[in-house]
């Protein structure tokens, strides 16, 4: 799905960004959106996100590492 | 783009939609419901429902929780935003959603200080910059956003932030399942299962849809190919005479959800007894309010709100395609006194919501359909 026309209430609106850098103590990462703009994203959520790691955000939070299952 | 390219390409679809055609018995008519509004969404925006045969039906769920809201409670918000010193915080769209006496955006107008926000977060710093003022959250959305209130709430009490407060109108996605279930007036031969909030829940909670009701359930994700697969995987199991839960989105849906998700949810909130849904009435424990560890952030406690339930508009029949049971363009006021611009019902406000994706996407498709 893609940044601009989705709803961000919406239960299923959600974002594959990339982790670029992590702030363990506050479990907050910077990661970037497909269309280059930057985010924090809460990854409390997720164990052991690593610099790299492809997540599905939604409404600011990480939901689970993309690919994992894949 | 990683995972976008690969499942919007025209040849892969193209050859979906012939094994569909392969698939079909062309003597049935097969109806088969996508629960969620960004299923919808990308079903007209990419013109996925051109693709299949015209004896697959799709017909559009609930699960958009702007959709799904009822006036009453946007009644309360509004309410509350008029509380002295408060500053409102909400998501873009419950801005334009109308209550009995206007929107946010007209109390907005009127004086009140309310805010858009992001994500929940947001609205923990706007707490954290404004010591003095008293900030709540307008909490809305299905298990995929619950989360996300859940660790605001949580990083709240941790900090002591005794400002801070949040209106929780958090939905479950089963209860109104099973509703349209027991409808009398709904026959559906399987769904399209909803993917992200499957990312947290997990796949295993909608076993009782294949267990008690015999319908097939594919949880798919959200790009034209996707939303193909799924269906072709639908229809294969009723070819097959299966009925079971399959999970066409496993890059991203573990069968069992997200434990962590789930352990966060489970802490800050608790069932409540009944919760309004705009369409469906008061259905038996599908609305989520803040547990009682975390009643001092619950701003139903903290503040008065009316409560008051309020009917819908008339000519309002939000209900009717929140149900399945017509198309968007068959309600009175589509496209003419209800637009996106001016919205009368939910399902024009969101962008996910069936009328709005309709509006915008696919009201030519009505000559199609009628023929």
């Amino acid at each position: 799905m893609s940044l601009n026309d989705h709803c961000i209430t919406c239960s299923d609106e959600g974002t594959e960004m990339t982790v670029l850098r992590i702030d363990a103590t506050r479990m907050l990462a910077l990661c970037a959106a497909p269309d280059g703009a930057h985010a924090s994203v809460e990854i409390a959520l997720i164990d052991d996100v690593a610099v790299g790691d492809l997540l599905l955000v939604h409404a600011g939070t990480a939901l689970i590492r993309v690919e994992v299952l894949a | 783009m990683k995972f976008v390219d690969e499942f919007r390409d025209p040849e892969l679809g193209a050859t979906l939609a012939r094994e569909i055609l392969g698939v079909v018995d062309p003597t049935t008519h097969y109806k088969l419901m996508e629960v969620c509004g960004g299923h919808t969404h990308s079903i007209y925006k990419y013109g996925v429902d051109d693709l299949l045969p015209s004896n697959v039906e799709l017909v559009h769920g609930p699960g958009c929780p702007v959709c799904v809201i009822p006036m009453g409670r946007v009644d309360d918000a509004i309410a509350l935003s008029h509380e002295p010193g408060v500053i409102f915080t909400c998501f873009g769209d419950m801005m334009r959603v109308p209550g009995s006496d206007g929107t946010l955006q007209d109390a907005k107008a009127r004086g009140a200080d309310i805010r858009m926000v992001y994500s929940p977060l947001d609205a923990l710093r706007i707490a954290r910059s404004n010591p003095g003022r008293e900030v709540v959250f307008f909490a809305i959305g299905f298990e995929t956003t619950a989360p996300s209130t859940a660790l605001t709430l949580m990083r709240a009490k941790a900090e002591g932030i005794t400002n801070f407060s949040c209106f929780c109108n958090h939905v479950t996605i089963v209860p109104p399942l099973r509703a349209l279930l027991e409808s009398p007036d709904l026959r559906l031969d399987g769904f399209v299962g909803p993917g992200h909030v499957s990312t947290v829940v997990g796949a295993r909670p909608l076993e009782f849809i294949p267990a008690d009701y015999g319908k097939p359930v594919v949880v798919s994700g959200f790009e034209p190919v996707d939303i193909l697969q799924s269906v072709l995987m639908i229809l294969k199991q009723l070819r097959e005479g299966r009925c079971e839960v399959e999970n066409q989105y496993r890059r991203v849906v573990p069968y069992e959800g997200n434990p962590n998700a789930l352990r966060v949810m489970s802490e800050v909130f608790a069932l409540r007894p009944h919760f309004e849904w705009r369409g469906l009435g008061f259905i038996s424990q599908s609305g989520l309010r803040l547990s009682d560890a975390y009643q001092e952030l619950d701003a139903e406690r903290r503040f008065s709100v009316p409560g008051v339930r309020v009917a819908d508009p008339k000519a309002c029949q939000c209900g009717e395609v929140l149900k399945g049971v017509i198309k968007p363009f068959e309600c009175k006021v589509f496209g003419t006194a209800c637009t996106p611009e001016r919205p009368i019902g939910t399902c024009m406000v969101s962008s996910e919501g069936a009328c709005a994706a309709y509006y915008n996407y696919g009201r030519f498709a009505r000559d199609r359909e009628l023929v």
